[in-house]
């Protein structure tokens, strides 16, 4: 349940952060140049995908139910840790989505 | 009224989240601690002992004092120790006249529990404001009505939404209080919608209750029996007959197998033929919340006479909504969710409540201000609010944890002195903040309540009873505390706007 649960958080934050990095002035912020259209559209659609399988995830954890009200509040806070860090700690709030090999394996082998 | 329509709903949102944002700002925090009634219930008693007796071995126990006891008592009560609350009790009577008993739920001998309000507090003047019979629900309702309406006013005049998502910009006075009060309003908007409005919808039969008053022609307790148990009658004069009670623990055992964890048990006329027991599961399994439902067993046989009753949709649904306000489904996973949720969502309405202060404070703070002096003084007493309804609520929050411990636990109607605690505490935090200028208001009151929050920990140290249940209260407190104590030294040393580099940055680029 708790390993769900983090990696649902784990997973919407990266979906966050992908439809963040999506938008140029939020790309700028992190690395000081622009992005290609391409790279902006693929960042957006694993931000989809990031929020998708968080949301699979909420359903493994909760049931469907219960897990799509939970969703909401899991990236809704996501968000929030995303919004807090990246005008503080730019580059670390991109470096995070780093836990999730790290989540991935814990939870498989764990 | 405003020129065009943005306009007025600005207007709105201004004054309506100012005159009544002090009130919701304390019903959402009450609301939110609220979240953990029974886990601050049980740290606001430090009697009440850990123990890992299963449920069917307390029951016993429970049972074996009634017996010796009260053996004629015309009705049994048993709340058993569950994951949230280690506590057990047993009583007799009706709900409300009855009188408890706390047992060691490890040896089933009486034992002595301080009277305390506990987080049942924070539960109730959430709904009520502590105001006598229904005026508080009406009034919470009427405020709920208007969270809705900043809420939606708000959308209306934030009008970028989507291109300001994940927008903050820290450091640069009003603009960061604005940034920070749309990010935490809109990132949190589906909290906030279903919290506001499931909220309303708990007491729509209050609100509206002209439905119910035409269907059951004004017979509310012939509506509320359609939807729960059948009540099940036994004739009367089996309640004359003496008959053993039966076992408790198969019983317990195919009620948790139908209904997952076990809250409670009801016994009425024990020892007698008509004896009847209802077992209630503790609220959580789904998300309806399903209070008052029971299985319900012939107290003799042991057969089912009754099942949970199914829920018909439009009942379901209200249910439902009342269900994901009351936040008891999900386990603990979910419960943090809300906490943290309603923690965002009293950080998003005191920011705006320090917005409408940062906005006007350059025109009417400074003494030599060409304002009017009646202007000032409005001026003023929103400053004045903002610190005791902010800052003074939080400390006669903690405060009330506070007296739960430090008042002597023999002192008589101990409870109403708590109350007094509390109130008295939130009027101190008023007059304090009307007699010292806002800055050092805050910053007092702030390091006031982070000081508070930081040291239950060392309370439960001295005071004793120490468990996983009050050190999680305990370590949730010392990480509020460190925020609060972050949130007093950012008032009192605040950064120097850092706009001259960028300025300079862009000087250079035209150079």
């Amino acid at each position: 349940m708790i390993s769900l649960v983090t990696g649902s958080l784990l997973f919407a934050y990266a979906g966050m952060l992908g439809l963040c990095q999506g938008l140029e002035r939020h790309y700028k912020q992190v690395w000081q140049r622009s992005p290609s259209p391409a790279l902006r559209l693929s960042l957006r659609a694993l931000g989809w995908l990031g929020l998708l399988l968080s949301l699979l995830l909420c359903a493994q954890a909760w049931g469907w139910a219960m897990g799509a009200v939970a969703w909401f509040g899991v990236i809704s806070l996501a968000a929030v840790v995303l919004v807090m860090l990246l005008p503080y700690w730019p580059r670390f709030a991109v470096a995070l989505v780093a836990a999730i090999p790290v989540w991935s394996v814990l939870h498989l082998f764990g | 009224m405003k020129n065009t329509f943005t306009q007025s709903m600005a207007w709105l949102h201004t004054w309506a989240g100012l005159i009544f944002g002090w009130l919701l700002f304390a019903i959402f925090v009450t609301g939110t601690l609220a979240v953990f009634d029974k886990e601050l219930s049980h740290w606001m008693q430090p009697e009440i002992p850990a123990s890992t007796v299963s449920q069917a071995d307390v029951a016993k126990r429970a049972i074996s004092y009634l017996q010796q006891h009260q053996a004629n008592a015309g009705n049994w009560g048993i709340s058993l120790p569950t994951e949230r609350s280690p506590g057990l009790s047993v009583s007799t009577g009706d709900r409300r006249h009855g009188v408890v008993v706390p047992l060691d739920p490890n040896s089933g001998e009486p034992l002595a529990v301080r009277d305390s309000v506990g987080g049942n507090f924070f539960f109730r003047f959430h709904f009520t404001l502590d105001l006598p019979r229904n005026w508080g629900i009406f009034v919470v309702g009427a405020l709920a009505l208007v969270m809705l309406a900043g809420l939606i006013s708000g959308i209306v005049i934030h009008k970028k939404i989507f291109k300001e998502f994940f927008t903050f910009r820290p450091d640069k006075g009003q603009r960061s209080w604005l940034d920070f009060h749309n990010a935490s309003a809109v990132l949190l908007l589906p909290f906030h919608l279903m919290i506001t409005y499931t909220g309303l919808v708990i007491f729509m039969m209050i609100y509206i209750p002209a439905g119910v008053d035409a269907v059951f022609e004004g017979d509310s307790r012939a509506y509320f029996q359609a939807q729960g148990n059948a009540r099940v009658e036994q004739p009367r004069r089996l309640a004359k007959t003496p008959a053993d009670l039966v076992e408790l623990a198969p019983l317990l055992a195919q009620a948790e197998a139908r209904l997952g964890p076990i809250g409670s048990i009801g016994i009425r006329n024990p020892n007698t033929a008509a004896a009847l027991i209802e077992v209630r599961p503790v609220l959580g399994n789904r998300i309806a919340l399903t209070k008052g439902n029971a299985m319900v067993f012939d107290g003799v046989s042991g057969r089912l006479l009754s099942d949970v009753p199914e829920l018909r949709p439009a009942p379901l649904t209200q249910r439902v909504m009342a269900g994901l306000h009351f936040a008891q489904f999900g386990g603990y996973p979910m419960r943090w969710l809300y906490f943290i949720c309603g923690l965002i969502s009293c950080a998003m309405i005191a920011s705006g409540l320090v917005l409408f202060c940062v906005k006007r404070g350059r025109k009417y703070a400074p003494a030599d201000s060409r304002a009017d002096a009646a202007a000032r003084r409005w001026y003023r007493v929103a400053e004045v609010c903002n610190v005791g309804f902010i800052s003074g609520l939080m400390v006669a929050c903690v405060g009330l944890l506070w007296a739960s411990r430090l008042l002597p636990a023999e002192l008589a109607q101990r409870e109403a002195w708590e109350v007094r605690a509390f109130f008295g505490l939130w009027l101190l935090a008023l007059l304090h903040a009307g007699v010292r200028p806002a800055k050092q208001a805050w910053v007092e009151q702030l390091a006031l309540c982070a000081v508070l929050c930081g040291g239950l920990g060392v309370l439960g140290i001295f005071a004793g009873g120490v468990d996983h249940l009050r050190l999680g209260v305990e370590v949730t407190g010392l990480v509020l505390g460190i925020g609060l104590a972050l949130a007093a030294w950012r008032v009192a040393c605040p950064k120097p706007a850092v706009v001259k580099p960028r300025a300079a940055r862009t000087m250079e680029a035209k150079a």
